[in-house]
């Protein structure tokens, strides 16, 4: 009885939410996933057919499969710098008592009160040539031109200022939920600071670690403006990519096909993130 | 004994007697006073009233057209142009004459797509589509567009003869040129050719996203036409290896022009004229072997659902005041004959005095080419 009565309050309060996904994101993908097996026209757009060609196009032509891989290189190395910078300044958050505290955290979110793509402009300003850098390098310190814009570089720096915040208040929230006298039983068992945090404190962090970690993953896979504003046309990424294959052409189907693989990589290697990580490890 | 039949609606509705009459009436009373009373509406509940109002609005509802005052909806792009539509055609002409205009502000290509997805509705969400030339052939060929019937656009007449298109009507153009900065380049390039001497290299500089424009122009320069892309593409191929630098969008070429990143692009004359009137002073040079025109207009999809405005609108567009107002803030030029330009506007806009070849591209060639074209584009000179 009592579970019935669970399961009966589990389903109204998972319902509406439920419901709205399904029609919002499952029935457009639905239908976003029948186009990417229609076959593109240059005067009709998209003639129907069940036809696997946009599919193999993309896996057939070495150009593609470049492209995803850069987006994956991109992700895991934003990934990793995110955790890297993210982990001891959420730790030393989530421990400080300082009266402070709350001015910290609100500092960490003040860069989420600003657009993306105002923040990649604020990037242009100081990559560009003629930019702050590029002035800081010639007239003082008299070391040439620096022109940081359209590379790689600019791209990672850029989606790692946008992703940075979430990572770390993701991450704060974990360290918080962590008995702080765990770590203070560790140093009276005479266990250094270090010690004591990555014995103790990282392996109950690491399901929030993990969490931390996809979404910056996701994110990054996902990044368009950064891309197209700091990378320019001659650095490829997955999704200005799909927009190029939509906006030339109207090309639907393969835009379509694209999305479905960017969406099938980044869930494949999420998945596969979960698999690496020990299993005592796992989020119950 | 038998009831008077009366018409459908006076079952739903209330006859005029029923609602004239008051609702509450005076009544005498035994003793003297007059009480008021609540009289039962005859033949009416609230439920009647309900479905008899919601059938009769029901075409109101369906149908848009027979809503007299509906706006005119017109698909535009944002920013200046649709500022200056408002400026020089919705508020100064249509309006005065009863007519209310709506933007609906996107970019080009989904607005193609909504025209294409709601194809085989009786009633589309656009009056008028603002498209550029080329998707205007395409949407055309597609069966999409309304046939113009020119005795509504009596100022189709005065269209100059090469911009002329089944369907289209062209509102703005220019012309692609080879924009140079004056401080650093004195001699400035003649050809598109000239681009390939290693004096310019590292510093030429194009929008990436306008590159099967580009293709046309080399086209041009290699065989005079503008359809043999094979040549084209090796031109380009030459073109990227001497350093040609991609820009994201128009806007970023004029700081990489200002740092002095590049000296030289080929990009339309309306947008050196911006930059002038911005305080940049950048010169365009017709190329020598002729320029390619860029074209922008305005189509009538066949379900537009008040066609009768929209011909008005285009009729507007074509007004001589409305083409200078364009001229004036954006150096595009006017596509009728009747709207000469003087002043300032007049000696930027131009033609030098041996007067360039000006071509229109072959939209049909281009328009079956174009997705290998921006492959090729995309492959060869943005991964090369």
């Amino acid at each position: 009885m009592a579970e019935r009565r669970e399961a009966g309050a589990a389903l109204v309060l998972l319902g509406p939410a439920s419901l709205m996904m399904l029609l919002m994101l499952v029935v457009p993908l639905g239908f976003l996933a029948r186009d990417s097996l229609n076959r593109y026209d240059p005067t009709e757009l998209m003639i129907a057919a069940v036809t696997p060609d946009n599919y193999m196009r993309f896996f057939a032509d070495p150009f593609y499969w470049n492209v995803l891989v850069t987006t994956i290189r991109v992700s895991i190395i934003v990934t990793m710098v995110c955790l890297a910078l993210g982990l001891p300044m959420a730790w030393r958050l989530a421990r400080s008592t300082s009266r402070w505290k709350s001015a910290l955290v609100v500092l960490t979110v003040l860069p989420l009160f600003i657009g993306s793509t105002t923040r990649t402009a604020g990037w242009m300003i100081l990559f560009a040539r003629g930019g702050m850098l590029d002035i800081l390098s010639r007239d003082v310190l008299h070391a040439g031109t620096v022109n940081v814009m359209y590379s790689e570089s600019a791209v990672i720096a850029g989606i790692i200022a946008i992703i940075l915040p979430f990572t770390l208040l993701t991450l704060q929230s974990v360290f918080e939920g962590i008995d702080p006298r765990l770590e203070e039983a560790a140093a009276s068992m005479g266990a250094a600071p270090s010690r004591a945090f990555w014995r103790i404190v990282f392996p109950l962090a690491l399901p929030g670690v993990t969490i931390a970690a996809v979404l910056c993953f996701i994110l990054c896979m996902n990044a368009f403006a950064t891309p197209v504003l700091l990378g320019g046309p001659r650095f490829q990424m997955m999704a200005p990519l799909l927009f190029w294959a939509f906006s030339n052409d109207n090309n639907w189907p393969f835009a379509a096909a694209i999305a479905f693989i960017l969406m099938g990589t980044t869930l494949g290697l999420t998945g596969l993130a979960n698999l690496v990580i020990p299993r005592r490890y796992h989020t119950r | 004994m038998h009831e008077r039949i009366r018409p459908l609606t006076s079952l739903l509705l209330p006859s005029r007697s029923d609602l004239t009459q008051p609702s509450i009436t005076a009544v005498p009373c035994a003793d003297g006073q007059i009480k008021s009373a609540h009289r039962a509406p005859a033949q009416l509940s609230r439920r009647t009233l309900l479905a008899g109002t919601t059938l009769l609005a029901a075409p109101a509802i369906l149908s848009r057209r027979s809503q007299a005052a509906e706006p005119c909806v017109v698909g535009t792009w944002g920013g200046d142009y649709a500022r200056l539509l408002r400026e020089n055609i919705d508020d100064p002409i249509l309006k005065p004459a009863g007519i209310d205009i709506v933007q609906d502000v996107g970019d080009e290509d989904p607005r193609i797509s909504k025209m294409y997805a709601q194809k085989k509705l009786p009633h589309g969400t656009v009056d008028i589509a603002c498209v550029g030339a080329l998707k205007g052939y395409r949407v055309v060929e597609a069966g999409l567009i309304e046939e113009l019937d020119e005795t509504k656009v009596p100022n189709l007449k005065h269209i100059v003869p090469n911009l002329r298109m089944p369907g289209f009507v062209p509102h703005i153009y220019s012309a692609q040129v080879l924009v140079y900065n004056p401080e650093n380049v004195k001699e400035p390039p003649q050809s598109l050719s000239d681009l390939l001497d290693p004096k310019w290299k590292d510093k030429i500089g194009v929008v990436s996203t306008a590159g099967s424009w580009l293709m046309l122009a080399a086209s041009q320069v290699e065989t005079g036409t503008t359809t043999d892309f094979d040549k084209a593409k090796a031109f380009m191929l030459k073109l990227n290896a001497n350093g040609l630098r991609l820009y994201p969008q128009t806007d970023s070429l004029a700081p990489a022009f200002k740092s002095g990143e590049i000296d030289v692009s080929v990009i339309w004359l309306a947008r050196s004229f911006m930059w002038q009137n911005g305080g940049f002073p950048v010169r365009g040079a017709f190329p020598k072997e002729g320029s390619v025109l860029y074209v922008s207009g305005m189509v009538l999809p066949k379900n537009a659902p008040d066609k009768d405005t929209a011909y008005k609108y285009m009729n507007a567009l074509l007004e001589p005041s409305a083409q200078q107002g364009f001229a004036a803030h954006m150096g595009y030029w006017p596509t009728v004959d009747n709207a000469p330009l003087s002043g300032a506007v007049g000696e930027q806009l131009a033609l030098p005095e041996h007067a360039p070849k000006l071509i229109a591209p072959d939209y049909a060639s281009l328009s079956a080419a174009l997705p290998d074209l921006n492959d090729w584009w995309l492959k060869n000179i943005q991964h090369g």
